[in-house]
């Protein structure tokens, strides 16, 4: 029992700890983003001030929206934290309850309730936002499986915690590197970054996830936006210890992962929107090429 | 003097006479019509007027066929719409602001006069004062697509950057824009109307100010109606300085929007390359000028300072930098392979649509419309310069973009030889003008294309009228046609390629 209560109390620690970071994450490739720009680029820290600024901040709701557009926003960010929690390879002693398929499905849950959000208030924008957000997850959802599969082929188990890069039985094998790429990729289309979705734009008729946020302000906005930190960091903390084969600590590795997001973002521009089942089909591919190698 | 002030046809008519009349002057739509607009000439002992202006480039001139209505009899007129599709836009205008109405036009919906405003509220008609206030209510539909699936989408007037008030509304299938239509005119500040009775030179720094983008163009097609009026011979040296100021103007320009297309899918190397070279050029303009915007540099007669030889120096020493610049942003785009997917083939204007339109500037030659008041009239010293209108064929947002860059390649070369022309043609820099009765047109072509203006002097000297038809004037109703067919994340980009001002028509 005092095992079992220390292995949660872990994983809440671990959760707590992704938080913290994730804003910094944020800037970190916001910096990047400006320096490799020419800009001198806001503080690292900005994205603390903005979630400060937004909490303190009312959220106005239209009269004509329902729950759903109030409790959207909170099991967007309670998903994005039991992910956070179930993400493997950052404290080695937790409690070892994440299997792969929840931990994919809970994220699809907090979607889920966002697109709902979206519909909710009846604006064109949210509606857009929500048709366009479905249509990319229906496209990642089979690289996200293939990716997992090939780990859980790989250790035979479908537990997180089981598939984190054995080092001592690692060597780089073509899928190894396959399977790197392609996820990287699933990252930057699940994450709404370049060249999928502009994050920064102020573009209202091109966005993606802002698009399903419009309506959105103050404390309803602060989770939101935490929420998606939360999910990119626990993105880049997966990619570094189920994927990135370097013998690093993994929030190291996540590190790296936001800097070549910031890189990717400065060289890329946003894709046609019908392009992107070819970018993720690219992922697809790469994952089934792994697949069939392994 | 320039010819094409004074070469052109003028003709009277009757109002049923006007759609005839107006298509023989055409040349059965050949020579596209450069603007209509009305004017009141009761104060004069006459009645109201509508003026349809052609423009005819083998004679460098404008030919005018000019209806004139009894205050007090039916004020209406066969519209030209149906034979000019141009007209569309200066029809309704007219209807709004003169309350004259153009029989069988195919969709006169108020354009100008917003909801706000009362039925009957003609404000350019002189019975109405400057500075009456009205509030009201009228109907001010906007066009819409209807059926099974069909949404709308609003945007703005108030939008997500810092851009100027125009509502769109889009009619989509899914992602598809079927039809767009463009609410514009919230901030009409009613320039024409306020100029009336003004002298020329009070109402000069209002000229300035219509536009940020296009002061010098806008200033330099007032000065020529004015000079035009009052006979004034305008000195060499000025000519050239107008000129000079008039290239450097539109290459500010063209870097800017150079720099600003990329914003509209996000690639930010390219913006802040844009953003860079784009404000090095708005400081050499306050070098030239004491301001960002080349505000006060030309006035009637001539230009008010001179440009001495070291700031000659600086400006060609910053076209060299600038050309080494824009060379760098055109390699970065033809690497950028994801960057020409998304140009290629979006928001295609036709040259047919271009030529019904009566389309100018960068979105008319873009389409294979080689229509440049540069060479169509003979202004400035533009006859004495060696260079080529540029154009595509295409007509989409990656013509756009490359008739910037061919058009900047132009404008360097022009810079360079203007800056020769300078050192050998000193002397005087203005002449002294004074003012009397008559009536002009002034054109000059700006970044966006041809700005025209008509000015009316009466016997004081003071403004009658004046109407101001810029660039994004004939352009707009463009934009509207282009985007149809493509999808509605690709409009920020087809809007940047136009980079159409909404100021211009505010005026």
């Amino acid at each position: 029992m005092d095992f079992v209560l220390m292995s949660v109390g872990t994983n809440l620690l671990q959760g707590l700890l992704l938080l913290i970071l994730a804003p910094l994450f944020g800037g970190i490739i916001n910096k990047v983003k400006a320096r490799m720009q020419k800009r001198q680029g806001a503080s690292v820290f900005q994205e603390y001030f903005d979630l400060w600024k937004w909490w303190r901040k009312p959220s106005i709701l239209t009269p004509y929206t329902g729950k759903v557009f109030v409790l959207a926003p909170i099991i967007y960010f309670v998903t994005a934290f039991m992910a956070a929690m179930m993400v493997p390879g950052l404290l080695k002693t937790g409690f070892s309850y994440g299997d792969a398929f929840i931990f994919v499905y809970i994220m699809a849950l907090g979607r889920f309730f966002l697109t709902l959000s979206s519909m909710d208030a009846a604006t064109a924008f949210g509606g857009m936002g929500g048709s366009r957000e479905i249509y990319i997850s229906v496209l990642v959802e089979p690289a996200v499986m293939l990716a997992i599969l090939i780990n859980s082929l790989r250790y035979g188990s479908t537990t997180l915690a089981n598939m984190v890069i054995d080092y001592n039985s690692f060597y780089f094998t073509v899928p190894a590197v396959l399977t790197a790429f392609a996820f990287f990729l699933v990252i930057v289309a699940e994450n709404g970054r370049l060249p999928v979705d502009n994050p920064d734009t102020h573009l209202e008729l091109t966005m993606i996830e802002e698009c399903m946020t419009l309506e959105y302000s103050g404390r309803l906005l602060t989770f939101i936006h935490l929420g998606t930190m939360l999910k990119l960091l626990v993105f880049l903390v997966l990619f570094g210890s189920l994927y990135l084969p370097i013998d690093i600590p993994v929030l190291l590795k996540a590190l790296m992962g936001a800097v070549l997001i910031g890189v990717v973002e400065t060289l890329n521009n946003k894709m046609r929107l019908f392009k992107v089942r070819i970018f993720l089909s690219a992922a697809v591919l790469l994952l089934a090429v792994a697949v069939i190698a392994q | 003097m320039n010819k094409f002030l004074s070469g052109g046809v003028m003709l009277t008519v009757k109002p049923e006479e006007l759609r005839g009349r107006a298509n023989i002057i055409s040349d059965g739509g050949r020579h596209a019509l450069t603007a209509m607009f009305g004017r009141d000439e009761t104060n004069n002992g006459g009645g109201y007027a509508v003026f349809a202006v052609f423009e005819n480039p083998e004679k460098h001139a404008f030919d005018t066929v000019k209806a004139v209505f009894d205050p007090e009899g039916e004020l209406s007129y066969p519209s030209l719409t149906k034979i000019i599709p141009g007209a569309v836009w200066y029809e309704r205008e007219i209807n709004d602001m003169f309350g004259i109405v153009p029989e069988g036009h195919p969709d006169l919906r108020s354009l100008v006069l917003h909801e706000s405003f009362p039925e009957g509220y003609h404000p350019l008609r002189k019975s109405v004062s400057k500075t009456q206030q009205v509030r009201g209510q009228r109907e001010f539909p906007i066009a819409a697509a209807k059926g099974e699936g069909l949404f709308q989408v609003p945007v703005g007037p108030i939008h997500a950057g810092i851009i100027e008030p125009g509502h769109f509304r889009f009619s989509q299938a899914g992602e598809s824009m079927l039809q767009l239509d463009a609410k514009l005119f919230f901030t009409h500040r009613g320039i024409e109307k306020s100029m009336e009775g003004m002298n020329p030179q009070r109402a000069l720094p209002m000229a300035e100010r219509v536009c940020g983008a296009c002061s010098i163009a806008n200033t330099w097609s007032f000065c020529q109606a004015v000079e035009k009026i009052c006979g004034v011979k305008v000195p060499k040296r000025a000519e050239i300085i107008r000129t000079l100021l008039s290239e450097i103007e539109r290459i500010t320009n063209h870097v800017g929007d150079i720099g600003n297309i990329p914003a509209g899918v996000g690639f930010q190397p390219a913006i802040s390359l844009g953003a860079r070279l784009k404000e090095a050029l708005m400081r050499l303009q306050e070098r030239i000028a004491g301001n960002r915007f080349l505000r006060g540099m030309i006035v009637p007669g001539g230009v008010a300072m001179d440009i001495t030889p070291e700031l000659a120096q600086d400006i060609l020493t910053l076209i060299d930098k600038t050309e080494n610049g824009v060379n760098d942003m055109a390699v970065l785009f033809a690497q950028q392979e994801n960057f020409q997917n998304r140009i290629n083939t979006t928001g295609v204007v036709r040259l047919q649509t271009a030529k019904d339109l009566a389309m100018v500037g960068v979105g008319a030659r873009a389409s294979g419309y080689a229509h440049d008041s540069r060479k169509d009239f003979d202004y400035g010293v533009y006859s004495s310069l060696d260079f080529k209108v540029r154009t595509q064929t295409s007509g989409d947002v990656a013509a756009r973009l490359k008739q910037r860059f061919d058009e900047l390649e132009e404008s360097f070369a022009m810079v360079r030889q203007l800056t020769e022309m300078l050192k050998e043609n000193g002397g005087e820099l203005i002449a002294p003008v004074e003012y009397k009765a008559g009536e002009a047109y002034g054109i000059s072509e700006s970044a966006r294309g041809s700005n025209l203006w008509y000015v009316a002097l009466d016997e004081a000297g003071a403004i009658d009228r004046v109407f101001i038809r810029s660039a994004s004037y004939p352009n707009w109703p463009a934009l509207t046609i282009a985007v149809q067919g493509d999808i509605i994340p690709d409009f920020p980009l087809i809007n940047k390629s136009f980079e159409l001002c909404y100021a211009c028509i505010d005026r």
